[in-house]
């Protein structure tokens, strides 16, 4: 099993609109716990330090850059179906969520955050008091 | 022997390839729901050729070493690879689901003959690299005319 790194999660700098021309949406699966909502993205190519996972006003955004070797000018392009490039894709957050506990990891290509619920949403059992 | 060969030098088509891709997944919501893996052009991999070399990417993020199968057979390289299911994802209660999941295989023909002893397989974040020297008698060689 490859290590997981952490990755910073900080404020927004730029605005989605802005970031999102130019960009490949990376493939993603979100699964729910009763404690939290995962987040997984598929950004192959993508080292550790050329990711920003950011809150801003409830959204979520994710900013990585695939800056894998392609080959020099010795090489020519027999055939290509992707090359480096910047991985972009924003999610609205529900109020559910506790921002300042979304925490984020990468390894072999893939990102994972973490979005654990607030204290106050998670459904809680209530227990039924019988009057007699 | 390989019947269908790849062209050579540039590939006008290389970006367009990407797009196509991006359109797709635009074009087939429906398919965001639970993409199966192993037909259609899946994995994406990258073909380059030098004088001595052929070297192929392929991207695989989430694999791990043991989850892909790298073979040789003549002109013919095989890349299999399974993309494990998590723990416990039969009871997971899924919102988002576009990954792809399952067993692969992707056939590349090779433009040239390769040294199957001296091939070389590494893998970086998610990005699976071959490189397969050229076999002696594959390199280009100047051919002098005579008067």
């Amino acid at each position: 099993m490859a290590e997981h790194k952490t990755v910073k999660v900080k404020p927004a700098r730029r605005g989605a609109e802005e970031i999102a021309e130019d960009t490949f949406s990376p493939l993603v699966d979100i699964h729910e716990t009763d404690e939290e909502l995962v987040l997984v993205a598929e950004v192959p190519g993508v080292e550790k330090d050329d990711i920003s996972v950011q809150v801003d006003k409830g959204v979520l955004t994710l900013e990585a850059e695939a800056r894998f070797d392609v080959p020099g000018e010795d090489y020519a392009q027999t055939y290509v179906s992707f090359q480096p490039g910047q991985f972009f894709r924003a999610f609205a957050l529900s109020d559910e969520i506790d921002r300042e506990k979304i925490s984020a990891s990468v390894s072999n290509g893939v990102l994972t955050v973490r979005l654990p619920k607030a204290a106050s949403v998670k459904s809680r059992k209530i227990d039924i008091q019988v009057c007699d | 022997m390989a019947i269908f060969r790849w062209g050579s030098g540039f590939d006008p088509f290389a970006g367009f390839r990407q797009l196509q891709r991006e359109l797709e997944r635009l074009a087939r919501p429906w398919a965001r729901l639970g993409r199966r893996v192993g037909g259609g052009a899946y994995p994406p991999v990258n073909v380059y050729t030098s004088p001595t070399e052929v070297l192929v990417q392929c991207e695989v993020p989430g694999l791990e070493r043991e989850d892909l199968d790298v073979n040789i057979a003549g002109e013919t390289l095989t890349i299999k690879g399974v993309n494990r299911p998590v723990e416990g994802e039969e009871s997971m209660k899924f919102i988002q689901r576009e990954r792809g999941h399952g067993e692969f295989t992707r056939t590349i023909v090779l433009p040239d003959a390769v040294e199957a002893e001296k091939i070389e397989a590494s893998l970086r974040d998610g990005i699976l690299t071959v490189r397969l020297p050229k076999a002696a008698g594959a390199e280009a060689r100047q051919i002098e005319i005579e008067a």
